[in-house]
């Protein structure tokens, strides 16, 4: 008798500790990988390194450095070039797609579905060499069978197509992406809002503004607000693309000129610093998307 | 009393039982495990062809030297950021590295003591390896008065030109002796081919999107961006000269072109070759290898001929790139990875062996009496490459490193770009990056005092 009441309070024990230990694993993880991390980088953007051990309380130095310092300026509104080319040319691409591949017209749509999707699963580095060959001032495809100006243009060599070619390149990348939560928002829109309008006598376009583009409001907020924060990460595809941001900085983003400060100057401080001024303007520009989105709105 | 666990009295069941074992096994398994004890060297690397040389190599020095292990680990591109954070975190690097011409000013920032890797001039001097070797090839791997790589290599440029096109525009590019020959040649040379008033064919191509080519030619001068003592020397008058003469090729006499696409390496500055639109290249023994393999299709075009000097009588080269190899101070061997240092870049074999495949010049004089260095180039319409470069190998620029080269290479760049394109004057250009520069390191030096 008094065995099983042991048992029994063992048992219950184990039931309440047994959660915690589960989901232990991630906390720990996340701690040491994340947690320690985002504080220390926080702590090192008031500090200033120079060489391996030599470290130095810099106060707000590298902030008000940053201010004043000019590529950082380029790059920001290089980034923001890049994210207003993402607003919009490749979402409305998405969009466009996606509504394509809903219509009962079209064709093949499985074969088209992962066809847009595709260019997704190859890593950035390799899309970067791709159209490094595609833009390609002599050689490329683009300057070769669309010589739409009459001349050879230096996508790559003048900076004013520089980040129009990075754009180009990103439209092809994710806007097959982006596609996909499109597609999947018209497929939640129930049918009979189109039956009920065709019985008003809507047309295709009103039927485009008054049903599908609110119905779809939730999805294009949040296309909008995860584009914008990839946007502002952009690191890889302009850096093998440019062959490291020239001429003059053309190419730059904020992601590659912390890099460069970090690693090849080895400021870490200033390169944490960049670090937390690129959240703070992710954060204030994600919460006025949601905000102009009425999002936070009570429905 | 009696308590068991068993499968079914586990909370959650039999999966989670399964999982948790499993964690503990291989924890223990991984804990467990102990360090090689064997005499064991890793050895980073981040140029594909290095590797190759050495994964040959490597075989020998074990046998030479029984139980000892050389680990080569190969990180391409990304291995000086590698380095970098093992060296920060004093934890994880390797025992012997290779590290780029490029990529070696941020390694020596901060006090002497906190530099990463052991100096070797003790070594070399004691052992008579300074006589032996060009000896300004050091000077990229020295700062404060250490020495902490060997040159792998001497990297001289010569001018390869089309020889076919410009014997077509009546030029002997031998008798070519100054940079004002070359310009009055370049003019005959430069043409425009189909007649839309606007020059296809330049005499020659520099890049203007990087400090490259413009540092080839400063190098050449005797001048850089720092001097020996670590000033910056950016601003000299010597240096706003050489960047006025760099942009009056392309605007004033409107002979050079801008290289197609990122850099020298590209596909389309290959196709412009092709094409003829470019007839001729400032090339480091390395850019050969490069073009040979990219563009086989021109053999027998391109010829080599001595860089113009800027008098008559002056040096008639420059330098290139550049890798060093040296030891960590993580390194718990010394002894023996200096040996192997040696046996990668002193041995004759070896030198041979990567001469062959990459046509690089070793920094090793001895070296040079191989006769496969005169050999006849049949890339180059038979003309003895090796031995050009040879002769003028004693005469290399020496090449300054400083702590914030990187920096100042950084600054440059955007400096050439607004210079050629006449956005800046090349004074101008030149003075505000050395008063950029200059501020860095006053700020550093401000905060940490001066050493």
């Amino acid at each position: 008798m008094q065995t099983t009441s042991i048992k029994h309070r063992i048992w219950n024990r184990q039931q309440k500790i047994a959660p915690y230990l589960f989901i232990a694993p991630f906390f720990l993880l996340f701690i040491v990988f994340m947690g320690y991390p985002l504080i220390s980088s926080l702590i090192m953007s008031f500090y200033e390194m120079r060489g391996f051990q030599s470290k130095i309380f810099v106060g707000l130095d590298n902030f008000t450095d940053l201010l004043r310092d000019p590529v950082f300026w380029k790059s920001l509104w290089n980034t923001t070039y890049f994210a207003l080319g993402t607003l919009v040319l490749q979402l409305p691409i998405a969009l466009f797609l996606a509504i394509l591949l809903n219509s009962k017209y079209v064709k093949g749509k499985n074969f088209l579905r992962l066809a847009f999707f595709a260019p997704v699963l190859v890593a950035g580095v390799f899309v970067a060499i791709i159209f490094n060959l595609i833009f390609d001032q002599r050689a490329g495809l683009i300057n070769n069978e669309f010589l739409l100006f009459g001349k050879e243009i230096g996508w790559l060599s003048e900076g004013r197509y520089v980040m129009p070619a990075v754009i180009l390149t990103g439209v092809w990348q994710w806007a097959g992406f982006n596609m996909i939560y499109f597609l999947a928002g018209l497929q939640g829109i129930r049918q009979e809002l189109y039956e009920a309008a065709a019985v008003d006598g809507a047309n295709w376009w009103q039927c485009f503004i008054h049903i599908t583009l609110p119905s779809l409001k939730p999805v294009i907020a949040f296309v909008f607000v995860v584009s914008m924060i990839g946007s502002f990460q952009l690191f890889d595809l302009p850096f093998i693309l440019t062959n490291g941001g020239e001429p003059a900085d053309a190419g730059t983003t904020i992601v590659m000129y912390l890099y460069k400060n970090g690693f090849q100057f080895m400021r870490l401080g200033y390169a944490a610093t960049i670090g937390w001024v690129l959240f703070i303007i992710i954060a204030v520009i994600s919460i006025a998307q949601l905000r102009l989105l009425g999002i936070f709105k009570e429905e | 009393m009696r308590f068991q666990i068993d499968s079914d009295s586990f909370p959650l069941g039999k999966g989670p039982m399964v999982m948790l074992i499993l964690f503990i096994i291989t924890s223990v398994f991984i804990f467990s495990a102990t360090e090689e004890k064997d005499e064991s060297i890793e050895f980073w690397i981040f140029a594909n062809t290095h590797y190759e040389e050495y994964q040959a190599r490597v075989p020998i020095f074990e046998a030479l030297h029984p139980g000892v292990n050389i680990k080569l680990i190969n990180y391409g591109g990304s291995m000086h950021d590698k380095l970098l954070t093992a060296l920060l975190s004093d934890f994880g690097a390797p025992d012997i590295v290779e590290v780029e011409i490029t990529s070696i000013g941020r390694f020596l920032k901060g006090a002497i003591n906190e530099i990463g890797f052991v100096d070797l001039k003790p070594r070399l001097e004691s052992e008579g390896w300074m006589e032996k070797l060009v000896v300004s090839r050091f000077t990229p791997w020295s700062y404060g008065g250490k020495i902490y790589g060997l040159p792998h290599d001497l990297h001289p440029v010569v001018l390869l030109y089309r020889d076919d096109l410009f014997k077509a525009a009546g030029v002997d590019m031998t008798k070519i002796e100054t940079w004002n020959d070359f310009i009055i040649a370049g003019k005959q040379a430069t043409r425009d081919l189909d007649g839309d008033g606007e020059n296809d064919q330049y005499a020659i191509v520099l890049d203007r999107r990087t400090e490259s080519d413009y540092f080839n030619l400063l190098l050449q001068r005797g001048a850089g961006f720092f001097d020996v003592e670590g000033n910056v020397v950016i601003d000299s008058d010597i240096a706003i000269d050489t960047l006025t003469f760099f942009t009056s090729l392309f605007n004033e006499h409107k002979i050079a072109t801008p290289v197609y696409g990122t850099w020298h390496g590209d596909p389309s500055n290959f196709a412009a070759m092709q094409d003829g639109r470019i007839l001729s290249i400032l090339a480091p023994d390395w850019y050969v290898g490069i073009l040979k393999s990219q563009v086989p299709q021109m053999a027998g075009k391109w010829k080599a001929v001595a860089m113009p000097a800027w008098e008559r009588g002056g040096r008639r080269t420059t330098t290139r790139g550049g890798t060093m190899i040296g030891i960590t101070k993580q390194c718990q061997n010394p002894d023996l990875a200096w040996e192997f240092l040696k046996f990668a870049y002193f041995d004759k074999a070896g030198l041979i062996n990567r001469y062959e495949t990459t046509r690089i010049i070793p920094p090793l004089k001895a070296a040079w009496d191989d006769p496969i260095y005169g050999e006849p180039d049949a890339y180059l319409g038979g003309q003895s490459l090796g031995r050009l470069f040879i002769d003028l190998a004693p005469d290399l620029p020496p090449r300054y490193q400083n702590p914030y080269w990187s920096e100042a290479a950084d600054l440059l760049n955007d400096a050439i770009f607004n210079a050629v394109t006449e956005k800046q004057t090349p004074r101008h250009a030149l003075t505000e990056v050395a008063g950029k520069v200059r501020l860095i390191i006053s700020k550093d030096q401000e905060r940490w005092g001066h050493n």
